[in-house]
């Protein structure tokens, strides 16, 4: 059988006092889902019963939240530490290594995003494909232009099937509604499996992206027009000065 | 003029959302990276109220309150805190916080508390200038009439036996006194009870018509 190809993320987190954690994400690079290891024990907080998102579509019979599941290690490590501590964040990727002086919770957000996206929840796996084009730190501008790029590609893909896109983006904008329950769901989760604010103020940052996109779609948008004037006056060129 | 609201966080992400979220929810916003920012903000253009995270590098959102309540007591607060801690929260409300949000904030909610926290300020604000006028109508219209009527009173009893004139002129000009002193008395009784039916609807708005009404009694016009 065919050895399962993996894209790879490896992430080093450099405090001031020296210390050092690092994680490794891997994802099959077909499917985008995380591949993990068995975890030696399940922690109460992400049994699914516990604090259960108000949207989860998973059935009874499912005895753990697997995006719980797959931030359980990362949020152990964390759970006693404060958001906005110094750290050297690197992540290293098959194409490019990013290194970024930063907050934990910036750097933590980054991580917890691939995790969550690709954890099997039905409802974050809407936001897979954005994985293949990870960009560690990325500010909300382009978060919310990686977001609309990957929504728009989706689109276009299904207008090639010959069935109906949604150019509007209200889809999206219906998309992050829900992604944004489970996002305030897993706070919840996060408040009884830690003592300080790192872990959970990372998961507020990937909601806060979640609260303004409606906005930047409907004004943010408009303010890219002058970057885009190549394509949208090609059927008005300037006139020529001379 | 849209109330104006400082959002105060160390986390872009954040400060841009609130802001995309009270800007299309009606308010004029601005941000500040931390509690120094935030005090400097301040100092260059007053808010009406500030959204202070309570965990920041520097100066904590604790730190800044208790400052912000010093030096700009007009300016309410709400705190948010990604990790809720009850005795924190308590002492937040005892600085003088007026309301503590646990993130992420919903933004309804945030918006509702806000408006509400706007609007009490503004009707807190306009009270005070009723408590003003009602105090000026009590020493110009009331006292300053009677200490009229009691120097008129004092002047009758040291006139001679003889001065009749003198008496009547004194004792009509108490009586206008009285009578004037006894009509401004009967409206501003009157302006009582409106006012006790009126405040059933207790706001801004009562509290700004309570004050027109008062003007217009003190004028001398019915009102």
């Amino acid at each position: 059988m065919a050895e399962k190809k993996l894209i790879q993320y490896r992430y080093r987190f450099l405090f001031e006092d020296g210390t050092e954690k690092s994680f490794n994400v891997a994802l099959d690079e077909e499917t985008l889902e995380l591949v993990t290891e068995e975890l030696k024990e399940s922690p109460e907080w992400t049994k699914l019963k516990f604090s259960q998102c108000e949207n989860c579509p998973l059935s009874d019979s499912v005895e753990y939240c697997p995006t719980a599941l797959s931030l359980a290690g990362l949020v152990r490590e964390f759970k006693d530490s404060v958001s906005y501590t110094s750290a050297q964040v690197t992540v290293e990727s098959r194409e490019r290594t990013f290194v970024k002086k930063t907050t934990l919770q910036k750097g933590l957000s980054a991580i917890i995003g691939i995790y969550m996206s690709t954890s099997n929840c039905p409802v974050l796996s809407m936001m897979r494909p954005m994985t293949r084009f990870h960009l560690p730190f990325a500010n909300s501008f382009e978060t919310f232009y990686r977001s609309i790029s990957s929504y728009l590609t989706a689109q276009f893909l299904l207008l090639r099937r010959g069935e109906t896109p949604d150019w509007d983006l209200k889809g999206l904008q219906d998309i992050y509604k829900q992604v944004n329950t489970v996002n305030k769901g897993m706070t919840a989760r996060l408040h009884r499996a830690t003592e300080k604010d790192a872990n959970i103020n990372a998961v507020v940052i990937l909601h806060s992206f979640g609260d303004g996109i409606s906005y930047f779609i409907e004004s943010g948008l408009s303010d890219l027009e002058p970057m885009f004037g190549v394509f949208l006056n090609k059927n008005h060129p300037p006139q020529d000065k001379f | 003029m849209n109330e104006r609201i400082l959002v105060v966080d160390d986390e872009e992400s954040l400060r841009l959302s609130l802001k995309f979220k009270l800007k299309s929810a009606g308010f004029d916003v601005d941000v500040a990276v931390d509690g120094e920012d935030a005090l400097e903000k301040l100092k260059a253009k007053p808010a009406d109220a500030v959204l202070l995270d309570i965990n920041m590098p520097r100066m904590s959102g604790i730190e800044t309150l208790t400052i912000i309540r010093q030096q700009y007591p007009q300016t309410e607060a709400i705190m948010l805190t990604g990790f809720a801690d009850f005795s924190t929260a308590i002492e937040c409300l005892k600085i003088g916080a007026k309301d503590y949000l646990v993130k992420p904030v919903d933004t309804t909610e945030l918006v509702t508390r806000l408006r509400s926290l706007v609007r009490s300020r503004s009707t807190e604000r306009a009270l005070q200038e009723v408590h003003q006028e009602y105090l000026g109508f009590l020493a110009e219209d009331v006292l300053e009439p009677l200490k009229k009527i009691q120097t008129v009173l004092d002047q009758l009893g040291k006139l001679p036996a003889d001065a009749e004139k003198e008496r009547k002129k004194a004792l009509t000009g108490a009586r206008e006194a009285a009578d004037v002193m006894e009509a401004k008395l009967k409206v501003l009784a009157q302006f009582a009870k409106e006012a006790a039916e009126a405040s059933e609807g207790s706001g801004e708005g009562s509290a700004m018509h309570l004050i027109e009404q008062l003007k217009g009694i003190r004028k001398g016009g019915d009102h």
